[in-house]
């Protein structure tokens, strides 16, 4: 029964990175139409970003956290104005071809930085446990799972309620009509990528006391896309429930079945889901009109 | 400028429009079977190595250059094929049978998923080709002494009227043989029926139904071809690597394969030669820019490859989405209509987001 | 009687888009439908064009039963159609465009064009006689090579009739064929639509704006207004209807000045 506990704990924290991994996905396709596979190699940069300041230059874990978060959504937006926006108007392929791209240059970039040396990212509560009732629970699990708790309210409150969220779903919906009622169109796509790297590099430093930082640590990316997949593509909730259900599944995978086949699980889950119902769990999108 | 008159229905879908176009494709038909004559046997090894990535290329742009579904995935047929292929000769199963049979694994596999693929575009079938690829991959590394696991499988090298296989000169041949057959169908393919339906997938899908092509069929034919010529490069490339391990075939050789495709330009076969030519060559190249760096002082630069093809794939989709074939034809065009040239001829018109989705 | 709708229906969430429409129309006529912008005009050439499932209602043509015919089917029936916002191949030449009209045609399987046999080459060359036929019909000859992206609008919307004919169809839809034409283009339109129907004996459904257009050359015209049937007659007729011009005007009695001038 404990084994149980631990092991849905560990599965949730990583489907929690996964799902927050895959709304960034998904905040980007539902603002811009725009496939961003670098999404993961986004999420190791953060990580990267925050091990500079936090380890590099002594900075108090929050704060290094706080900075790195800014200095992603600095680097998202730059990327939307540098790279991404040549690409509007271009067929979705061609952009999907690009971030894959954008995905191999930072990871290069991140291993001329940093090196090939997996690294540790230090965060005051490595190794600490919660106890109840003889089940231990790592820390770095549980706050996992609450950051991204935290996280997904801040941003559902951002869409409800601020201006600038409001604007940003216009804009997602229709962005010709977004853009002739006054809406920046431009400026929210960019905003969008800086969110949504934010969102990645938060990913990234909460996954990194679990895993190790390296620049291989994008690939999981792969599995985020498979959770937006799960959870229904274009959907926000759909996006973190399928995180959860991959995660989750991944973590007894790895246990109870054959060995290395929790690797995969993400995309047999994936296959059968898109046999059975290829919506996902949340329907969102449809077939274009005429 | 060539204007050509055209008096005949049948000239428009014959193979050469022209007699300049006969002279020339002629030329390069007789320089290929001599190259091998003129070059020291490592070079041979390389062309035939490109023919290999053309084979391949010339799969992957049938899907996704006319067909317009995008395969994150394509390092999977290619590792079917070869497997099947190592498998076979070593149960000693004749050449040529091993290749058809190879070939023909790796279109069922691709039938497969393309029949999955049919309800899916876009985000849902890149990223089902690349767990289909992943799941491959899991297959193969845990595939017991069919596949070798991690630690691979040697190839067997048969021999033909006592010429061992990857003998340079004969491995060259059969390779430039095969490609020339898989181009001659390609492009039998886009004059007829079958081709046309494929680009009317790719361009609108609603209309290519409207118009009587059967999605579903379509999308499957073309991804089991595509699978097909990929795992007959698979098949043929095994000879070459000789010890096939996972990492032969990792998700790297798939944007290799995508690489090739956009780099040559998307929609043209010439463009697969182009893209094979680049791919192929690009890690001699690599190496003499790493030799330069070392000249710097800049003595190693890890994942110079993996970058090197990512920042290509960029700046080629930024500066040049039509890649190197589209070059040439800008080129041509240049000098075909010298003082009219009009640069607006060829610039983008689209600078808004249409959209594919209804809310 | 060529094509028949009864009673067809669809929902699409909360709004009932098509509700209770039937219609019939005989060989030979120009049948129109009009009616206000989100009347479910399209939505019924989608639906005869199979690309919705009705939730209720049965379509036959020429007696058959096609309410569950797949879409990919409808067009070898001999059922054509164009779009509103034109749905070319836009990077493809007017010939190539064409050729994929004779799909429906095809007699070739995919090892004969992987070879391409001799059977072949004689289809292409039959495909391409056929398609000159529509060229010629409609005029496109100095456009044969063009690239349909390089063409105006106008030059556009008639490479997507005669892709449309190039199927030989017996029942052809067209979707508001003059949106986008100038006043010329559309009176020449208006000629076409005439041979059309004369020369080729092919029966012309379509949703049309344009009143002078569907007074023109209209058999006779159905009106629409939120996703039902107002009233089916002749063109005159309808543009008297007191029902339709309520529809049009939002319930005053006043009527349209657009439907006013057409009034023959």
């Amino acid at each position: 029964m404990s084994e149980l506990l631990q092991l849905l704990v560990s599965g949730l924290s990583k489907g929690c990175v996964f799902g927050l991994i895959a709304l960034g996905f998904v905040l980007i396709y539902k603002a811009t139409e725009m496939l961003n596979f670098a999404q993961g190699e986004l999420m190791m940069m953060g990580a990267f970003v925050a091990f500079t300041f936090v380890n590099l230059a002594a900075m108090p874990f929050l704060a290094g956290f706080a900075v790195t978060l800014v200095v992603a959504l600095a680097f998202g937006m730059a990327l939307e104005r540098g790279v991404l926006r040549p690409m509007i108007g271009e067929p979705p392929f061609a952009v999907l071809m690009l971030t894959i791209g954008l995905g191999f240059v930072l990871r290069t970039v991140a291993v001329n930085i940093w090196g090939t040396d997996p690294r540790t990212l230090d965060v005051p509560y490595a190794g600490e446990v919660l106890v109840v009732r003889e089940v231990v629970f790592g820390y770095d699990n549980l706050i996992v799972i609450g950051a991204t708790a935290f996280l997904c309210g801040g941003l559902w409150l951002f869409f409800r309620r601020s201006r600038l969220g409001v604007a940003m779903q216009a804009a997602s919906q229709n962005q010709l009509a977004a853009y002739y009622s006054g809406v920046p169109v431009k400026r929210v796509a960019s905003l969008v990528w800086g969110i949504s790297a934010a969102i990645s590099a938060a990913a990234g430093m909460l996954l990194a006391p679990i895993s190790l930082i390296d620049q291989n640590m994008g690939f999981i990316g792969i599995k985020a896309f498979a959770a937006a997949i799960v959870g229904g593509f274009g959907s926000l909730p759909g996006a973190i429930v399928g995180g959860l259900l991959i995660g989750v599944s991944e973590e007894f995978a790895l246990r109870y079945l054959w060995p290395g086949f929790g690797e995969v699980t993400a995309f047999v889950i994936l296959l059968v889901m898109l046999f059975v119902r290829p919506q996902g769990i949340f329907a969102s999108l449809q077939k274009k009109k005429v | 400028m060539r204007f050509v008159l055209t008096t005949r229905y049948a000239q428009d879908v014959a193979l050469f429009r022209h007699n300049g176009q006969r002279f020339w494709y002629g030329l390069l038909a007789i320089a290929l079977l001599v190259a091998p004559w003129l070059m020291t046997n490592f070079y041979v090894g390389e062309a035939a190595m490109v023919f290999i990535w053309a084979i391949a290329g010339v799969g992957v742009m049938l899907l996704v250059g006319y067909t317009g579904l995008v395969s994150l995935g394509h390092a999977a047929f290619l590792a079917i094929g070869a497997y099947t292929h190592a498998a076979l000769l070593r149960y000693g199963v004749p050449l040529p049978l091993a290749l058809l049979l190879a070939t023909g694994a790796a279109a069922a596999a691709g039938a497969l998923v393309g029949y999955a693929a049919l309800r899916m575009t876009g985000v849902y079938l890149a990223v089902a080709t690349l767990a289909f690829e992943r799941i491959v991959a899991y297959l193969v590394e845990h595939g017991g002494a069919l596949t070798g696991g991690v630690r691979g499988v040697a190839m067997t090298q048969p021999q033909w009227f006592g010429i061992s296989v990857i003998h340079s000169h004969f491995f060259y041949y059969l390779c430039l043989g095969v490609l020339a057959l898989c181009i001659f169908g390609a492009v039998n393919l886009l004059r007829s029926p079958t081709g046309r339906a494929f680009v009317a997938v790719r361009d609108s899908e609603v209309c290519a139904e409207s118009m009587g092509v059967h999605l579903a069929r379509t999308k499957t034919v073309a991804f089991a071809l595509s699978a097909a010529l990929t795992g007959l490069a698979g098949a043929l490339m095994a000879h070459k690597i000789g010890h096939l391990v996972p990492e032969a075939f990792g998700v790297n050789v798939s944007i290799q394969l995508l690489l090739l495709v956009v780099v040559g330009g998307l929609g043209s076969l010439h463009g697969v030669v182009f893209g094979a030519i680049f791919v192929g060559f690009l890690p001699q190249i690599l190496a003499l820019a790493r030799d330069q760096l070392a000249a710097f002082g800049v003595d190693r630069v890890p994942g110079l490859e993996v970058g090197a093809y990512g920042a290509i794939l960029v700046l080629f989709l930024i500066f040049e989405p039509l890649g190197v074939y589209g070059r040439w034809l800008k080129i041509r065009a240049w000098f075909d209509e010298f003082p009219l040239y009009r640069k607006a001829t060829y610039k983008k018109q689209k600078s808004y987001l249409r959209t594919e989705r209804v809310h | 009687m060529l094509f028949e709708a009864r009673d067809l229906s669809i929902r699409f969430g909360g709004v009932h888009a098509v509700r209770d429409v039937s219609f019939a129309i005989e060989e030979g006529e120009v049948f129109s439908i009009i009616g206000p912008n989100g009347a479910g005009k399209t939505t019924v050439f989608n639906l005869i064009s199979r690309f919705y499932d009705p939730d209720g209602g049965t379509l036959a043509f020429r007696g058959e039963d096609i309410t569950s015919t797949p879409a990919h089917h409808v067009a070898e029936l001999g059922i054509a159609r164009t779009f509103q916002n034109t749905e070319l191949f836009e990077r493809e030449t007017v010939l190539a465009n064409l050729l994929i009209g004779r799909h429906v045609h095809r007699r070739t399987n995919l090892l004969k064009d992987l070879l391409f046999l001799p059977a072949a080459r004689r289809q292409e060359v039959a495909f391409r006689e056929k398609v000159e036929e529509v060229i010629d019909l409609l005029h496109l000859q100095s456009h044969r090579r063009a690239l349909v992206g390089s063409l105006p609008y106008g030059a556009r919307k008639m490479v997507e009739i005669a892709r449309a004919l190039c199927t030989e169809p017996r029942l052809l839809l067209l979707d508001e064929p003059s949106s986008g034409l100038n006043p010329e283009e559309t009176e020449d339109l208006a000629f076409w639509i005439e041979d059309i129907v004369a020369d080729l004996g092919v029966t012309i459904v379509m949703v049309e704006h344009d009143m002078n257009l569907v007074a023109t050359v209209s058999n006779r015209v159905l009106a629409m207004a939120d996703g039902s049937v107002l009233a089916t007659g002749e063109p005159a007729a309808i543009q008297s209807h007191p029902e339709v011009l309520r529809a049009y005007l939002g319930g005053t009695d006043e009527p349209p000045p657009a439907v006013a001038e057409a009034a023959p």
